[in-house]
């Protein structure tokens, strides 16, 4: 019965991509607890201090189970997490869930802003460079996407803050601020940022397929029946361009979610990625654990969201 | 690209605070012709009269993570708790203790049993009077904390009483010079007595202390705005409404938001960035002294450091007046011994071994080492100023054939390494919590009661315990000058670390900003600053 139901699921596309997802959270999960536990530092030492006695060193360790064998640390830890437990900060004192609660805002905030803005750039840019395949516009555009990848992208943000906040005053230099307003234009700057980041690799790839689609048959035929190059464009070829912008894009959000780490660093935007690099370096181990499960699933749900809807606008995928 | 650690204990705040990076280049963008800031600064305070209301925006580096006195040492927790909790006495900005919740004390002859007189009138926040009760209850709630990370400055304390309501009666368990010292830290602030008949839950959410400040609000590791206390003490002060303090891990982000206007004033300064601030017309740059020595510690147990004249040979070998200038731009100044100069009973004139590399070299041939060796230098990662002292150390040990590799572990690792003394040498910086020097003698020189065996370094010379114990129990100032004196001379010869500077806290304020001041201690109150 198990054995058909699990038969069913693996012939299923969506089942599949399923099973993997889960197979690289677990395996994310186990691969963090271990390379945090085996490398050396002490976060008992961290709050107590220099001057705090070996004995109440130990007894922290204790109370939060430090003492114990990594074995049986991480049979405590798989039992947490099976029972929804993902333990409390050794710093904050409070719930991981809800610490990483308290930071997701900005983070999310972050990555959704600088993909539609990715989005916004990287179409129209990719769309001139393949209908003005081998001429100056096209040449600009690559070019201009070479130089983008080498830029780093905290010094992206320090040129944007240097002109927008520093000299011009329009925007905020960094940070979270306070309102919907605030927030809003606190997030401009490192959007564009995260966004700059991702959108020569974006351009490179979309103006590539749009080539292949203009080059096709059935574009040919298009253009035999008299359409506009506009038409032709933003009918045949754009919609046929959907799929690879998914496909790309869903690549690019998950390696931007990766990319807050340095974004909300140089914004000061104190989100999940500073908060993951604080509690690295301070050893707090629950937080470091909860928010690689959070990141790992986030970054595991964007491709198999980006997977299934690729295969439901194109049958082909499912097939293979 | 290099990530300042959220969460630093105040001593790796301080020692932070040469950090660098690429990003900190684009901060001498921002350099803007002038005059010289001080003499500004000193014109304007000359004519200056406090001016009340406004909202100071302060973008610090480091964030609270709670505000419980007895139970905090990292920077963020103890930079906010004492805004709103105060002890009997502070440490002023100049380094002196100066009665504050107390207005003075008296001791027995045996000095065993010390009375402090409360100051009459302090309240707390919520209206109610400080009493002798209060003052029992928190000190009490502090010492008897074993988890408490200073809890052992209250060593000496063998009971306390209240005398009526505005005399607390300490009785000591020996003579204790650093006494008044140790009452003065942050960690024995004064609480309403149980809570004020709270629950500590519902305490710490609004908590209750007769410091300039109360909390209004506070969204973790983001921001902390703080209103002023309408019944503090001090008549007319704070001079500001409120203060919000933003959390910027990021040096370049808060010279930048420092320049840009959204922040008034800015700690944590990188020394590379101090000459474009200065030019800056807008910005005012302090160097407050600190008690703080970078040491280059040396491990006893290993055979080669057990050896005094190897010590010798690399002390006289490290030019720390190149060092300093090479990595601190003019702010930090050369190390000779290893109390700073901020810190009572520091000796200017104590003997240090001087530069020469000739008298290196004669050093080591009186040791077993005459023709070198290879050893290993541990630092802290992410930290540039650690990484610059290891080069130039490495380079000055090369012409005595001393082979030296650099090993860089993060800074738990690091920490974890070197105290479980696994190591050669390793850079780091002591530092003093409170204005006695006692502190820093006991923690760094006395391997039998300092409870880090001389800072992890092995260095056991029971003539300097000895001296320690008995400086701790000597009143007379001249006298215990005397004591110092003495330890100073001996360590100079033994060299269980070479002092390698002193660097200053280092912090940029808006012209705006009026009465901003730090103590060595690194502290700030705050209730003397006013926005012009």
């Amino acid at each position: 019965m198990i054995e058909r139901a699990l038969h069913s699921i693996y012939d299923s596309y969506t089942g599949r991509r399923l099973l993997a997802a889960v197979f690289v959270v677990v395996g994310v999960v186990i691969a963090a607890f271990i390379l945090l536990h085996v490398v050396p530092g002490d976060p008992a030492r961290a709050v107590l201090g220099e001057h705090a006695s070996a004995a109440a060193v130990l007894g922290l360790d204790k109370q939060w189970g430090l003492n114990q064998s990594i074995p049986d640390q991480f049979g405590h830890y798989i039992h947490d997490l099976v029972t929804g437990h993902l333990g409390s900060s050794y710093f904050y004192h409070e719930n991981v869930i809800s610490l990483i609660g308290q930071r997701f805002a900005p983070t999310a905030w972050l990555v959704l802003f600088a993909s539609v803005l990715a989005v916004l750039i990287a179409v129209p840019l990719a769309a001139v460079a393949a209908s003005r395949h081998d001429r100056f516009a096209d040449h600009a555009i690559r070019a201009g996407g070479v130089v983008g990848l080498g830029m780093p992208a905290f010094w992206i943000g320090i040129v944007l803050i240097q002109i927008f906040a520093v000299h011009l005053h329009v925007l905020p230099v960094g940070g979270w601020g306070n309102g919907v307003w605030q927030h809003f234009e606190g997030l401009i700057m490192p959007a564009l940022t995260a966004a700059l980041a991702i959108v020569p690799i974006l351009v490179r790839s979309l103006r590539v397929g749009m080539l292949e689609v203009l080059e096709s048959d059935f574009v040919a035929s298009a253009r035999a029946r008299g359409l506009s190059e506009r038409r032709v464009l933003l009918v045949h070829v754009a919609r046929n361009a959907v799929i690879p912008t998914i496909t790309l894009l869903g690549l690019n959000i998950a390696f931007l979610v990766g990319s807050t780490v340095i974004v909300e660093y140089v914004f000061a935007l104190n989100g999940v990625g500073s908060l993951l690099v604080d509690s690295i370096t301070n050893r707090d181990y629950p937080v470091v654990q909860g928010l690689v499960l959070f990141i790992a699933t986030a970054v595991v749900l964007i491709n198999l969201a980006t997977d299934l809807i690729s295969a439901r606008l194109d049958p082909r995928i499912r097939l293979r | 690209m290099d990530f300042e650690k959220y969460e630093l204990t105040r001593r790796q705040l301080i020692g932070h605070g040469a950090k660098g990076s690429v990003l900190l280049a684009a901060g001498s963008l921002l350099a803007a012709p002038g005059a010289s800031a001080a003499t500004r600064k000193f014109a304007r305070a000359a004519a200056a009269t406090p001016k009340k209301g406004g909202t100071l925006i302060f973008a610090r580096s480091t964030a609270p993570t709670q505000i419980d006195p007895a139970n905090s040492i990292i920077a963020g927790d103890i930079y906010t708790l004492d805004k709103i909790f105060e002890p009997l006495y502070i440490t002023s900005a100049a380094g002196k203790l100066t009665p504050w919740l107390a207005t003075g004390y008296t001791t027995n002859k045996a000095q065993t049993v010390w009375t402090f007189n409360l100051r009459p009138g302090v309240k707390f926040n919520d209206g109610t009077p400080l009493t002798a009760a209060d003052v029992v209850w928190s000190i009490d709630r502090e010492r008897k904390n074993t988890d408490g990370p200073l809890s052992f400055l209250d060593y000496a304390i063998k009971s306390i009483k209240a005398d009526g309501t505005d005399k607390v009666v300490f009785t000591l368990s020996t003579p204790w010079a650093p006494f008044l010292s140790d009452i003065s830290v942050f960690a024995n602030a004064i609480l309403p007595a149980n809570f004020g008949g709270k629950t500590a839950a519902a305490f710490w959410a609004n908590p209750v202390g007769t410091g300039p400040w109360t909390l209004a609000s506070w969204k973790p590791d983001s921001n902390i705005t703080l209103k002023a206390n309408p019944h503090y003490w001090q008549p007319g002060k704070p001079y500001l409404d409120s203060i919000t303090i933003n959390y910027v891990s990021n040096q370049n982000q808060q010279i930048l938001q420092l320049t840009g206007g959204q922040a008034q004033i800015i700690d944590n300064v990188p020394p590379s960035n101090v000459a474009s601030l200065k030019k800056n017309s807008n910005v005012d740059l302090t160097l407050f002294p600190s008690w703080q020595t970078d040491i280059l510690v040396f491990n006893e147990s290993v055979a080669q450091f057990k050896d005094v004249h190897v010590r010798r040979a690399i002390a006289h070998a490290i030019d720390t007046e190149t060092l300093v200038e090479a990595t601190s731009f003019g702010t930090a100044k050369p190390g000779r011994g290893l109390f700073p100069p901020s810190l009572e009973y520091a000796d200017q004139d104590a003997p240090a071994l001087s530069y020469s590399v000739s008298a290196a070299k004669a050093e080591l041939k009186k040791s077993k080492y005459p023709n070198g060796f290879s050893t290993k230098l541990l630092i802290s990662g992410g930290v540039e100023k650690w990484s610059e002292f290891a080069t130039i150390i490495q380079a000055a040990l090369k012409p005595l054939n001393i082979d030296v590799a650099i090993t860089t572990l993060d800074h738990a690792a690091f920490e974890t390494t070197f105290q479980k003394y696994d190591f050669d040498m390793f850079i780091d910086y002591a530092i003093n919590d409170i204005s006695d020097i006692d502190e820093m003698a006991s923690f760094n020189l006395d391997y039998k009661n300092g409870g880090s065996k001389s800072y992890w370094s092995s260095y056991n010379n029971p003539t300097v315990s000895k001296l320690v114990e008995q400086a701790e129990g000597e009143f007379n100032t001249t006298k215990r000058a005397a004591i110092y004196k003495q330890i100073q001379a001996i360590i100079a010869e033994d060299v269980p670390f070479v002092a390698l500077d002193y660097p200053p806290y280092i912090y940029a304020t808006s012209t705006k900003v009026h009465g901003f001041a730090v103590n060595p201690g690194g502290a700030y109150r705050l209730e003397d600053v006013w926005l012009a």
